[in-house]
């Protein structure tokens, strides 16, 4: 189980130096997203413009109205603690193929991304959603800041298991529904439902002026295709539906170029709506991924 | 290249079984995927041709299969010996009546015995062998042992007896030569072959069919009939599948009594009626004619004399004493016969006006009632006798120790390995015999595995009979139980008999008054000392047909050997046409040991083990390759 992993003190260690790649804006300006800022509240100014009608007379630097005789509003930037939601797909398709671990590696990352989330003391949580008996079930951790706290992820990251349907619009309605303050969702998946159902989720996520990362998981076998050759009758582990296939080499290279395309129009979505995407594909690269390759995507700094 | 076991072929069917799973596990297996998404619908001529791809797997597990299936029907493969030390063989001979039988110059043990010897003469420094020769019996005629020239001549000293080779003798015979490496079996019938079957499993087994079809006449009976009353018969058989002429001559005592050509059907058995006899004495039924077996050319019978002999039937129910007398009058229509019943008999008084005493009874049968000492006997009969009361001494040294209320009936002369039916009596009594009387057929039941139920012993007070089975409900005469009649009819015969001529089958043992030796002078004139028991006996067995004399001191008592046994005697049928199922395991038609059989059992095996390695490292890194937690 890859997930115990991510609380082991030898690898929490390498992720120290790490931080999430949240963009926190300088400046206020409508109709763009900035998280953490609130004019006019906190102790650290942050700079000065002419008054203009309607400002709030509380914030005029009487001093430089004495020494330059214009009035001058001085801005204050108040910094306020961002949230950050690790959404793990937690379906039926995230446990197969077994042997990938697929399951274990969303949460593995999940939770290594919460702990990085944690440095700047930003309230982080761990999501896990899927369908249950016909209900989508988004269970979430409470937040937690500190990282002295991370261990209290733990027991929420041991008990999930893949098993029904994966809904991604139901859960993000879910999530949606907890009117929580625009923050970072980090939604980790494999994303082995339609385009137009990634697509809307993140849409609706986005529109919640939330900052979204999308990390896009699948095992090793299921990414390479490489079963034991042979013909084979293949149930969907979501749907009960069954097909009957062969394989061999020419069906291997095949399904490497279906995963390449599905990979490919989850990060064309991602990037119509500027959201970062991240590949995690195969459980032995963790470690690389989390060290090496999310810097390269931006996701972590 | 043959199949030791060829019935164990049938184990090929799990090659039909293997071929079974693999093609319902090859059918269509499911695996549970994340999504279909990443998966094309099969075409469909792949899907056709599924069943003909190679699986490296499946055709080990194949070769896994049919290499156990071929050991255990004994593939073997022919080849050359390889000579070397240390090898041990074991002759075994048939030495029936059947190996004597005779064709052109030489008689079928010649046969066998000139194999055999070439078999020797090609034996290499080390070799070891051992004769062994049945009939009746199993014996090791010489031990293991590497002298040839020792060996060469006990197998000169070999001799046909005039007796039946039984199943069970050569099943003994193999038996004991199982610690050889190969066994040659010299025999003129094909063995069953669950016999060679079960050998061939320890040791080599070299089968040598001597002889061929020949054609044999045989006296089946002889009856004399009853001198002055009936006619006599003789029954003949011609085994032969032709026509055969027969010379018959029957000779009593040293006078012709009739001779006549006979033309003989093929396998026609003819009863030819002679007589009726002038006067009684030791009748010699021959058959002149040359055919392949001498044994069965000779017959003697005794014919009673004319002389009235008296005898006395003894029991408390009329109707066994009725019985009893219609099968003595059968056996000799001049008896005259006595009956009474126990409690009512006292014997005759000596009137005064006659100085001679009565005459003794030449037999007295007593059923079911204790013995008379009183009454003056040349035999005694003892029907079902009663126990002793308490106190009352054993009458003869004979004890009955119980009663049972039924047994089954084994003459002793039976071949039991035959199949024969044994025969169900009544009530029997269980009985202990002294050493000087012989059984003559025994019995057995639950709890009593085998007891004697008649026998036959000569005392000083006269010959003794026994039969422990209880005659009532007209048991003699009840035509399903015939073997109880021959059982009485033949002890009747030898209580009547004259006390120096006893008729016997070949292989019967039997006892002769003797002193302290007896001179024993067999058929082909040959002498031997017997030495006499402590009841003053002389126990014999003849072995070959023909007339034996046994003299000790004044004693002389003639002994007449019957030999004829409907199988032995049968040249002229197909030694093979047991069945073809029956076919030994192993059969070398000549005694050429250019090639022997070698098993491959241990090479089979090593294939089988072999395959099964490689499947399992397939297996292994196959598990590996596709992650697999097991094989």
């Amino acid at each position: 189980m890859l997930e115990t992993r991510a609380f082991e003190p030898e690898f929490l260690s390498k992720l120290d130096r790490l931080v999430l790649g949240i963009k926190r804006a300088r400046t206020v300006r409508a109709g763009q997203r900035a998280l953490g800022r609130i004019q006019g509240l906190g102790i650290e100014p942050e700079n000065f413009k002419e008054y203009a009608p309607g400002d709030d007379l509380r914030f005029l630097d009487w001093n430089a109205f004495a020494r330059l005789d214009d009035l001058m509003i001085r801005t204050y930037r108040a910094e306020r603690q961002v949230e950050i939601t690790s959404l793990v797909d937690a379906s039926a398709s995230m446990g197969l193929p077994e042997r990938d671990d697929k399951l274990g590696l969303a949460l593995a990352i999940g939770a290594a991304l919460a702990y990085i989330g944690m440095a700047d003391n930003d309230a982080v949580r761990i999501g896990a959603f899927a369908m249950r008996r016909g209900a989508m079930k988004l269970e979430t951790t409470p937040l937690h800041r500190r990282r002295e706290s991370y261990l209290n992820f733990k027991p929420f990251v041991m008990s999930v298991r893949a098993g029904g349907e994966t809904r991604l619009g139901a859960a993000i309605d879910q999530l949606l529904l907890q009117r929580r303050p625009a923050g970072i969702v980090v939604l980790i998946s494999d994303f082995l439902i339609s385009e137009g159902d990634t697509e809307d989720a993140i849409r609706r996520l986005v529109a919640a002026r939330h900052d979204v990362k999308v990390v896009h998981v699948m095992g090793e076998q299921e990414s390479t295709a490489s079963y034991p050759p042979g013909l084979y009758r293949v149930r969907d582990a979501e749907t009960g539906e069954v097909r009957e296939t062969i394989f061999g080499p020419q069906t291997a290279a095949a399904g490497q170029r279906k995963v390449e395309q599905l990979a490919g129009r989850v990060r064309e979505i991602c990037k119509s709506h500027a959201v970062t995407y991240a590949q995690a594909f195969g459980a032995n690269n963790f470690e690389t991924f989390m060290e090496r390759e999310m810097p390269l995507f931006g996701m972590v700094r | 290249m043959g199949f030791l076991s060829p019935n164990n072929l049938v184990y090929g069917l799990s090659l039909a079984l293997l071929v079974l799973i693999y093609l319902r596990s090859r059918s269509r297996p499911t695996i549970e995927v994340s999504s279909l998404m990443l998966f094309d619908e099969a075409p469909a001529p792949v899907a056709n041709v599924r069943h003909v791809r190679l699986d490296p797997l499946f055709w080990l597990e194949m070769a896994v299969l049919a290499a156990l299936t071929l050991a255990v029907a004994g593939l073997y493969i022919r080849t050359v010996p390889t000579p070397g030390p240390g090898r041990i063989h074991a002759l075994v001979f048939d030495l029936g009546a059947g190996m004597s039988a005779r064709e052109g110059s030489e008689s079928r043990l010649d046969q066998a015995r000139r194999d055999a010897l070439e078999i020797i003469n090609q034996a290499v420094p080390g070799d070891e062998f051992s004769i062994s020769g049945y009939a009746l019996e199993a014996q090791v005629l010489h031990p293991q042992s590497a002298n040839l020239d020792d060996l060469r001549k006990a197998i000169a000293s070999l001799a046909p007896m005039a007796v039946p080779a039984r199943t069970a003798a050569l099943r003994a015979a193999l038996m004991r030569a199982r610690g050889a490496s190969v066994i040659d079996l010299f025999a003129d019938r094909t063995p069953p072959a669950g016999i060679l079957a079960d050998v061939s499993s320890v040791a080599k087994v070299n089968f040598h069919l001597v002889g061929s079809s020949a054609a044999n006449l045989a006296i089946v009976s002889l009856d004399s009939g009853i001198p002055g009353s009936s006619k006599g018969r003789v029954v003949i058989r011609n085994f032969a599948f032709h026509p055969h002429p027969c010379d018959l001559v029957i000779e009593l005592g040293s006078t012709e009594v009739f001779r006549q050509t006979l033309m003989l059907a093929p396998r026609e058995q003819m009863v030819v009626p002679f007589g009726p006899l002038l006067a009684g004495g030791t009748l010699h039924a021959r058959i002149l004619t040359a055919d392949a077996i001498e044994a069965d050319n000779s017959r003697y019978a005794y014919a009673p004399s004319g002389s009235p002999a008296r005898m006395l039937v003894l029991s408390p129910d009329a109707s066994v004493r009725d019985d009893v007398a219609r099968v003595l009058l059968a056996v000799d229509s001049n008896f005259q016969i006595e009956t009474a019943a126990p409690a009512n008999y006292h014997p005759a008084p000596i009137a005064a006006n006659t100085q001679a005493p009565p005459k003794p009874y030449e037999l007295v049968v007593m059923h079911d009632s204790d013995p008379l000492l009183g009454v003056a006997a040349a035999s005694t009969l003892l029907i079902y006798p009663p126990q002793a009361r308490a106190g009352q001494r054993s009458p003869y040294g004979i004890s009955v120790t119980g009663t049972v209320p039924g047994a089954a009936l084994h003459d002793q002369l039976l071949d039991v390995s035959s199949g024969a039916q044994a025969m169900m009596l009544d009530a029997t009594r269980i009985i202990a015999l002294p050493d000087w009387i012989e059984p003559i057929a025994s019995a057995s039941t639950i709890g009593h595995p085998a007891f004697p139920v008649a026998a036959i012993g000569r005392s000083a007070a006269g010959r003794i009979g026994l039969i422990a089975f209880d005659i009532r409900n007209h048991l003699l005469l009840a035509p399903d139980h015939l073997d109880a009649l021959v059982v009485t009819v033949d002890l009747v015969k030898q209580l009547t008999a004259p006390n120096n001529v006893q008729i016997v089958p070949t292989g019967a043992y039997l006892t002769v008054p003797a002193l302290k030796s007896a001179r024993v002078t067999q058929p082909d004139g040959s002498v031997r000392e017997v030495q006499a028991d402590q009841w003053g006996r002389a126990r014999i067995r003849p072995m070959d047909a023909g007339r034996y004399e046994i003299e000790s001191g004044s004693l002389k008592t003639e002994v007449l050997a019957n030999y004829y046994d409907a199988t032995e005697s049968d040249l002229g049928a197909r030694r093979d046409a047991v069945s073809s199922s029956s076919e030994p395991a192993s059969v070398t038609a000549n005694a050429s040991p250019a090639r022997e059989v070698r098993p491959l059992l241990l090479w089979l095996v090593a294939m089988a083990l072999l395959a099964l390695l490689i499947e399992t490292a397939l297996l292994v890194r196959h598990a590996n390759r596709w992650g697999m937690r097991h094989v």
